[in-house]
């Protein structure tokens, strides 16, 4: 079946000639005697190809080609040119007319318009299939794709619990095996080394379970007017004992200048509390360096405008191997060995991106390492919780 | 004859009294060092009858003593078991690309046994090499 035809003269024994003359040719003919009840039909009947006279009273042909082009870019317009109409002919060129014939109307001629004109229709129905089908075929591989990398995802985190689990097990093991020796030779030293093992770990497992529970809440920072240089002076406070038994010097440098803002400052003291610990960590660790291990903990203004607010922690520690920086906030990565459960970093770079605050670490392998958090809104968030947070709590001042 | 000595290199408390507790109940006397750097120390001072060492330590690690160790006359032929966090394959196969790196001038260590270790069992390959020790090395 070939497709529909749309024929617009004026002249009624063109139509019919011509009509005839179509017919043969297979297309189902229609008929107009001016533009305006050729558009009227074709908006009715959809046509793939209209041929149009172009000399007509009133609306005339190039008229009517640019209305269709309009309504349906995709439909094919042949002219149907007089003698000594080559301007128009080539201005209805110019409007994306598929071809013109000339009167007296040649057999060949309009043979040769209705196959380009074909050739165009089924080249676009093509293209269209191929792209719907390309689009189809992109859902379904991405749809695919994102279903595996969720269940590699899980995988993952399953994995890298379980082994977190092991870990603290094992541990328990050994502190059960040893208060047990303790019991079995009523020996008290072994038993309180036991205990404190046991202790130790129970601390791990809670912790560890904290962490978690952070991680798998997708929480909303509490947003308080408070001085982001509060809660660097509290971590400091904590975290102080830590650093002094681990022979860790730790210093603060706090920019006085930094005004109030809006921040959780919850989430932010967290966060330090996990940059400084593996700092710490990084210091006390004897293998690698033997300079006297430096912890320094900066609040700053960022120059860039985005955030008002910004936190440094730097250790001379051992450094990050440059290929391990890029995993450093992966789940459950850890440098640590069977000490770290991988989720101290991670806790804290969701922290950050609940902040839309960003985090970035710079480290030199051997020398240190250092962390920074830019962050903080000048303005109270606007939707939800904002209400609650024009009342802050965050008023303790230092 | 005096009691062996068995010296314990590793970075985490928990397992250094563990294993303290393990040997000592079971009638050895313990030396207790928490990195390379002390463990190469302590077993120069005390010239122990067998060395364990856990391989995942930061820095250098347990593999660097354990070329020290290989390397140095009196201990040389001291037995090691080296302990890892990591399954049986990784940790021979890690170990091999270190020996090759090494022009293959090391030799395996006398045991491998995976942390965290059944008691009974790290007891029992310990006391393996203390029984042949008392014929090779015992002067």
């Amino acid at each position: 079946m070939k497709e529909d035809i749309l024929l617009v003269d004026d002249e009624e024994g063109i139509r019919k000639v011509l009509g005839i003359a179509l017919s043969d040719r297979g297309y189902k003919v229609l008929t107009a005697e001016d533009g305006d009840g050729a558009l009227r039909l074709f908006r009715e009947t959809k046509p793939a190809v209209v041929l149009t006279d172009i000399k007509m009273p009133g609306m005339d042909g190039i008229e009517l080609l640019k209305r269709v082009k309009e309504e349906s870019p995709d439909t094919e317009v042949i002219m149907i040119t007089g003698h000594g109409e080559m301007d128009l002919a080539i201005k209805s060129l110019k409007y994306e007319a598929t071809d013109f014939v000339t009167k007296p109307i040649n057999d060949d001629v309009l043979g040769i318009a209705l196959k380009r004109a074909e050739e165009r229709l089924s080249m676009k129905r093509q293209l269209r299939e191929y792209t719907q089908n390309l689009e189809a075929l992109v859902k379904e591989q991405s749809a695919k794709l994102i279903e595996s990398e969720r269940a590699a995802a899980v995988g993952q985190t399953v994995a890298g619990l379980a082994h977190a689990i092991k870990n603290i097990a094992g541990g328990l093991r050994g502190g059960v095996f040893v208060v047990d020796k303790g019991l079995e030779l009523g020996n008290d030293q072994y038993l309180r080394r036991g205990w404190d093992m046991v202790k130790k770990d129970v601390a791990r497992i809670r912790s560890m379970a904290l962490d978690l529970l952070n991680f798998s809440k997708a929480r909303c920072p509490d947003y308080q007017l408070a001085d982001p240089n509060t809660v660097v002076r509290e971590v400091l406070g904590l975290m102080g004992p830590r650093a002094a038994k681990y022979d860790v010097t730790l210093d603060a440098e706090l920019d006085e200048k930094l005004p109030k803002i809006w921040f959780d400052p919850e989430g932010m003291h967290r966060c330090l509390v996990n940059l400084i610990t593996n700092a710490i960590d990084a210091c006390s660790d004897v293998t690698c360096a033997d300079r006297k291990g430096r912890v320094v903990l900066r609040s700053f203004v960022p120059k860039s405008q985005n955030y008002p607010a910004g936190y440094e922690v730097e250790d001379n520690g051992c450094g990050i191997a440059e290929e391990v920086v890029p995993l450093v906030f992966h789940r459950f990565f850890s440098t640590k060995g069977t000490k770290g459960t991988g989720l101290g970093l991670m806790t804290t770079k969701k922290i950050v991106d609940e902040h839309d605050g960003e985090i970035e670490v710079h480290s030199n392998h051997g020398e240190g390492t250092r962390f920074l958090i830019r962050f903080g809104r000048t303005e109270p968030q606007v939707e939800g919780d904002g209400v609650s947070s024009a009342n802050p709590k965050g008023s303790r001042i230092a | 004859m005096g009691q062996k000595r068995i010296l314990v290199v590793d970075d985490e408390p928990h397992m250094r009294i563990f294993m303290a507790t393990l040997f000592e109940t079971s009638g050895y006397k313990p030396v207790l060092a928490k990195n390379g750097a002390e463990g190469i120390q302590k077993a120069r001072e005390s010239t122990p009858d067998l060395i364990i060492l856990d391989v995942m330590m930061p820095g250098g690690g347990g593999v660097e003593m354990y070329r020290q160790l290989k390397g140095d006359k009196t201990l040389k032929d001291v037995p090691v078991i080296m302990l890892s966090a990591v399954d049986d394959k990784t940790f021979s196969h890690s170990l091999k690309m270190f020996r090759i790196t090494e022009n293959g001038d090391l030799p395996e260590p006398d045991a491998y046994v995976e942390k965290l270790p059944e008691a009974d069992k790290l007891l029992q390959i310990a006391e393996t090499f203390l029984l042949n020790s008392s014929v090779n090395v015992q002067e």
